[in-house]
């Protein structure tokens, strides 16, 4: 019974060191691999256990949507990504610009971890809240009254900016159309540019006379 | 039951590796990767926080969820991003762009 009792007080422990352990390397591995498409796939598997300390958190919802949304959309748009820009696997890239950049980057990135790290030891949580009070649910039914009920203009909000984001991405996409328009000129109104003016001459009579023509004009 | 500062401990280690991915990497593939692995420790440090604060019941569940739905809109932007800039400067170098030349 003891041994029991034991099991069970280091299983949540162990449980989350485990899982944070694999989520550190899937996440160095997504940044260091040197093929990017195996990076989306760390990134994607990072993903998965970010949603496994979710679970640890008491937030399965939200685990379902980290899921849905982090291992399922976004690691697929990244792999979309790397297909869409054969440039993106040149290995060259991986290489540093200089080592002294490589350098400070990891000097900053070490003394952000390690002070975070520390106010994380340091910082009195236990006296900041008051643990007597803390009501956690699980039920998606308050969740849902929660968000829809009391913050449903919040919602409506973060739904108009990802419209507006998404129009700006299509728009984006269709600014080299535009620009290509430049192209079309003319004296007196429109007068789009001809295809045919690199094309091989061909031993069609006509056409040879059309070149003439034009040649005289 | 885990201290709240173990899972902020792991929260800012993930905040440090995608800062330094966002900060060394020349690929911007990699960089917007580096921005999601920011995205998730600040993710799991507002999650942890909302479980062991009384304040925020529910507030940090409903929160998360309306981050992870922008996390997808902002990732289309930047993917689209990244196709202009592929488009304008012929590579996907943040650290040499090369106007391509007209033809």
């Amino acid at each position: 019974m003891q041994y029991t009792d034991w099991f069970l007080s280091i299983f949540e422990p162990v449980e989350f060191l485990l899982v944070a352990a694999i989520v550190l390397v899937l996440a160095y591995l997504a940044l260091e691999h040197k093929e990017i498409v195996y990076a989306a796939f760390f990134f994607g598997f990072m993903a998965s256990f970010v949603a496994a300390i979710f679970l640890l958190l008491e937030a399965p919802f939200v685990a379902g949507m980290q899921i849905a949304v982090y291992t399922g959309g976004i690691t697929a748009l990244i792999i979309f990504a790397v297909l869409l820009l054969p440039r993106a696997q040149d290995s060259s890239l991986e290489l540093f610009a200089t080592p002294r950049k490589r350098q400070l980057g990891f000097l900053i990135a070490a003394l952000v971890m390690i002070l975070s790290g520390l106010l994380a030891f340091i910082f009195p949580w236990a006296e900041s809240f008051d643990d007597a009070v803390v009501t956690i649910s699980n039920n998606l039914n308050d969740l849902a009254m929660w968000l829809w009920s009391y913050n449903g203009v919040y919602v409506q909000l973060i739904a108009l900016i990802m419209v507006t984001s998404m129009v700006g991405a299509v728009a984006l996409l269709k600014m080299d159309k535009a620009e290509q328009l430049s192209e079309i000129r003319g004296e007196f109104g429109i007068e789009a540019k001809p295809d045919f003016e690199e094309a091989e001459p061909s031993s069609n009579e006509e056409v040879a006379d059309e070149d003439s023509e034009e040649g005289d004009d | 039951m885990v201290p709240l500062s173990w899972y902020l401990v792991l929260a800012f280690m993930l905040i440090g590796l995608g800062g330094y991915g966002m900060m060394v990497k020349r690929n911007l593939i990699r960089i917007l990767i580096g921005a999601e692995i920011m995205g998730n420790g600040v993710n799991i440090a507002i999650i942890a926080m909302s479980l062991y604060s009384p304040v925020f019941t529910f507030t940090g569940q409903g929160l998360i969820i309306l981050v992870i739905s922008v996390a997808a809109a902002h990732t289309a932007l930047a993917m689209v991003l990244m196709l202009v800039y592929n488009r304008r400067y012929d590579t996907v170098d943040l650290g040499h762009p090369v106007v391509k030349e007209e033809s």
